[in-house]
Order: structure tokens, then sequence, then C-alpha cells
């Protein structure tokens, strides 16, 4: 446990963040989101990302430590993503990060980004604690860990194809929606009616705690292929079907879960988890199986450097300056998260 | 001013720490792939190796590239950061510059130096420079990615005859036999004016030619000119 304020930053994918946090406290939490920057790509551009990052993360640091009312000196660790992400965006982070703790002689800590959303509730206004089963869903990742140490989660399920919120940006796509499509699908699909059409529910048997969302997309696919000009009433049954089939495993394995493994709370993380439908049936399912729901406001669902600085409590410390040869890491380590 | 200066716009990254026009150390990194990452480890050992504490440096000098994409930035994003912490000014200098006013040293004025990393891809990032009678430089051809025979064609149209031309770097020794062929002097492979000196960026930036430290990219990314393609087609 670190005494005192500490840094947080998070560059592994589009959004450029810096957090001061102080045990369970966010004393400031800043994001500079690309989101604009990648619409004409139709997706996160990696050298795009990381080229923005690059200065930026100067930018947003100095801005969360003025928002702190704390100088860098102030601080009594630098914690970053190292793993896993976009390997040019992290290493800005990264190299960041490591020269920033170099020169204030202060520990390094290497964070895992998907502990990071896992530990997201663990911050105070939610100040949730263990155990509970957490749901991550965002555009890279889709998992469900069972959460009786924040130390060391332990995997229940993984997406076997498309991330969930890859599919509902792919879904967006096919109805002629921009990028980033999610939000964009949600405001669609609130016009319409979500039993309008059966899509398929893969791995839907009871036990599975696994999720797949390739097949929901290809049927998709067919639909809008077959059916040709869609009438905008149907674009919206279509939208709300297709985002139903996506948030209906998400909430229901995520509860089944919860149930399985008689744990008292379910934690939502992740871009995804702003999604108002998910939202509304977890917070249902929940209720009826007297569950706690911990669900971060959008800006701690999506990424963000407070999660880090949540995760960086419950991973060890690099002391100075041992840390000189750290690296950035892009892919997740066996199991999923970095422990 | 005591300054370190780093650049790791080369496979082989160059530190130095220097006080007013004086070098306190300098050193280089090995010629490994992701050299880059170990710049910082790099600059630990360098200070120690000078007896200078950190909290001691007055200036950071980084080189601004052109260069490989990640390299760059790590050294940019270390300046950078180093700067922030340090609460010393941050300033860039051009990485061609630098190894050109190397080249520079062992030329007679009037002659054009071309310094030219390899930018991979069968191109150079490369640029020209006219060599002053003081030994100053001026910009001929500004920094640019190209292959080895379009470089020999553009410095053949641009140069009167008898110029002497003197390329080195990495890039010039991957594409000698194009660029001799073209009556360009390439200096054997062990001279030093093949190696970015750190310590130049910071007499470029003591000689005024200091600039911002944002990075020189000279290419798009490849998704930019995919899109840009991709508009130009259906334009
Ligand atoms: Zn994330």
């Amino acid at each position: 446990m670190i005494d005192g304020p500490f840094l947080a930053i998070e560059t592994s994918c589009d959004e450029t963040a810096a957090a001061v946090i102080d045990a369970r406290t966010v004393c400031a939490s800043v994001i500079a989101s690309q989101a604009q920057l990648h619409t004409p790509y139709g997706g996160v551009v990696p050298e795009v990302a990381a080229r923005h990052h690059l200065g930026t993360v100067n930018v947003v640091i100095a801005q969360a430590l003025a928002d702190a009312g704390l100088g860098l000196r102030d601080m009594q660790a630098i914690a970053v993503t190292q793993r896993p992400g976009l390997i040019g965006a992290l290493l800005v982070g990264v190299s960041t990060a490591k020269a920033l703790a170099y020169a204030t002689r202060r520990p390094l800590i290497c964070v895992d980004h998907l502990l990071g959303h896992v530990c997201a509730s663990w911050l105070e206004p939610i100040a949730l604690d263990p155990p509970f089963v957490s749901l991550i869903a965002s555009g890279g990742h889709t998992r469900l860990d069972l959460v009786y140490d924040l130390a060391r989660p332990s995997t229940l399920g993984q997406t076997i194809d498309d991330a969930a919120g890859e599919a509902l940006d792919k879904g967006a796509r096919l109805l002629g929606l921009g990028y980033p499509g999610g939000p964009a699908l949600e405001l669609l699909a609130r016009g319409g009616d979500a039993g309008a059409h059966r899509f398929p529910i893969a791995l839907g048997g009871k036990r599975t705690r696994d999720f797949s969302f390739a097949g929901v997309k290809t049927a998709l696919l067919y639909v809008v292929r077959d059916e040709g000009e869609l009438t905008p009433g149907r674009r919206a049954d279509l939208a709300a079907s297709y985002q139903e089939a996506i948030v209906t495993p998400l909430a229901a394995r995520l509860l089944d879960a919860a149930r399985e493994h008689r744990v008292p709370a379910v934690a939502l993380g992740g871009g995804v988890a702003a999604n108002g439908r998910l939202r509304e049936l977890v917070r249902a399912g929940a209720a009826h199986a007297g569950l706690r729901v911990a669900m971060p406001e959008r800006e701690l669902c999506t990424d963000n450097a407070a999660m880090i600085g949540a995760a960086a409590q419950f991973t060890e410390p690099v002391p100075w300056p041992d840390y000189l040869a750290m690296d950035a890491m892009p892919s997740a380590p066996p199991g999923g998260i970095a422990v | 001013m005591l300054t370190f200066a780093l650049d790791t716009s080369t496979q082989s990254p160059s530190l130095a720490v220097t006080r007013a026009d004086r070098l306190v150390g300098e050193l280089w990194l090995g010629p490994n792939p992701g050299a880059g990452r170990r710049v910082l480890e790099g600059a630990h050992h360098l200070l120690a190796a000078s007896g200078i504490d950190l909290d001691e440096l007055e200036r950071i000098v980084v080189g601004i590239g052109p260069g490989g994409f990640t390299g760059l930035r790590i050294g940019l994003a270390t300046a950078a950061a180093l700067g922030q912490a340090l609460g010393c000014p941050v300033v860039g200098a051009s990485s061609l510059e630098a190894l050109a006013a190397g080249i520079a040293e062992s030329v007679h004025a009037g002659a054009v130096v071309v310094p030219a990393h390899d930018a991979r891809r069968g191109e150079l990032f490369t640029a020209a420079y006219d060599v002053a009678s003081d030994g100053s430089l001026s910009e001929r051809i500004a920094p640019l990615a190209i292959s080895a025979a379009d470089l020999a064609d553009r410095l053949a149209s641009v140069l009167g005859a008898g110029t002497v031309v003197v390329a080195a770097g990495s890039g010039a020794l991957v594409g000698r036999d194009t660029l001799r062929a073209a009556g360009i002097t390439i200096p054997s492979e062990a001279a030093a004016a093949h190696r970015l000196r750190a310590a130049a960026l910071v007499a470029r930036v003591d000689a005024g030619a200091g600039v911002a430290p944002i990075p020189v990219y000279a290419r798009l990314p490849d998704a930019e000119v995919n899109r840009l393609r991709a508009m130009g087609a259906s334009a």
C-alpha cells in the first residue's frame, strides 16, 4: 500500500489519462479522449494513437496535479499501465512514468490494465470490497472474474472470439452508423423493439461462463444483406434486437456466476458497462437475487487512470531505480491478468 | 549549463552530458532492435559514471528525428518527463542536423553533407546541407523519407556539377552502392561520421538551431496513406 498521494498514468489505447489517488480517494482524474481522431479510419489506428499520446500525456499529468492542488514532488509513487494494449501507445506512458519516477526518486508500479477495470469499484464513492464477481466488457476485452482478493482475481470466463464492444461497433457499422458505434447503436436501439428479430445467443448452455459474439455479428450481416434498404423503424428494431443479443448473455452470466459462487455483489467495468440496457438488465437481475451492484459512472468504466491507481495498490511497487529496464508489453499473460 | 542530451532516432541511441561547451561524458547503446527502451538505464549509468547528480541537470536536449517512430517517441517521452520532473527546459534539435554536423567536420567549405538514417522499406530518412566556410550548415533539402536512387537523382538535380557530396549514417551505408555510383562519397564503415553524437545536438542548440521537442516523423501513418489513397480513388 502506498502511503500518501501518488500519480497514475494510462495510455494503453485511445485515451490519454492521468490521476492523483490517495488510498480510495480520487483526488483528480483527467482524460483526453482521442476517439474523434480515429473516426475517419473506422477504428483505433495504433500509430495515430501513439503519436497523439506523446506530448498530450505531459499536459494531462500537469492538469491532474493542478486539479489535486499538488506537485510532482508530493507524489509518493508513479503507477502506469504496462500491459496489455497497443505497444506504441503503452510505450509513451511507460517511458514517461519511468522518467518521472526516476527523476523524483520514487517507486514505479507497473499495472495490468484489466486489473484496473476490476479495481475501479474499489475506489470511493462505491468502495466495493471483495468478494464479488467482475464483468469487464469493452472494445478489446470481455471477461468474468471471481474476486476474493483484488491482487489475484481468478478467471471464470472470457470471450472466445470478438469482444462485446467490438461486436457493438461492428453492428453499428453494418447499420450505417459511424465509429465509435456503441453509443450510437444504443441511441438507435432506444427507438426500436428488442423482440423484433431473434438473433442467436451463442454458448447458451447454462454451464458456460465464456462468451462468443462472432455469430451474432454474422447473423446481422445476413439480415442487412438480405433485406437491402432498411426503413428507419426496421433499423431501430434491428439495433435493439442486436444489442439485446449482446448484453443479455453478459448480464445473465454475471448474475449466474455470482449465485453459483455465493458472493454478495457484482461489479461492471469497461466501455460496454456504460451501456444503459446492460445496466438495466444487471440492476433488475441483481435486485431479484438480492445482490449488490457496483456500477461506476461512465468515466470510471471507460479507460481512465483512476482505476490504474486503484489497481496499483494491489500491485508490488518496484523501488528506485530497479525499474529502469522495465518495458511495456502488448499482450496479456496466460489467464488474462498479470498479478 | 549542465545539459543531458539524448537521441533515439537511430538503432544505436546516443546519450551525452555536457557542461558549457565541454563534453562531460557520452555513450551509445548497442544497435539492437528496441535499443531505445534501454535509454533511461543508459542515462542512469552515464550520469553515475560522469559523477553528475540528476538534480544538478539544468537542461534536456533531445533529437527530434526523423527516425524509427517508436524509438523516437521513447526518447521524446523520456526527455519531456525528465524536464517535467526536474523543472528544467527541454529543447529539441534535428537528429539529421546533428549527424550532418559530424560529417561536416571532415569536409571542406562548399561541400554538401547528406546525413541518412536507415528508414527500412527501401528508404532513407535524409536531408542535405551546405557547409559554409565557418563550418555552419544551411539546409538544402529538408528532411524526408526517400529511396537511395531517388536521393541520388534529387541531389544531381539541385546541385551544380562538381559539388563534393559526402553522405554518412546507417542509411548511407545501406544505400552505399547506389550513392557511390552517383559520385557521392561515403566514408569507410568504421568512420566516426556514421555515428550520431548526442553532444552534437547540444552544439546545434547552442548555435541557435534549437526547436520545440516535437517529433519529425517524415512519414504519414500507413492508415493515413491508405485513407488518402482511397479518397483519391473515389474523387
Ligand atoms: Zn480498458
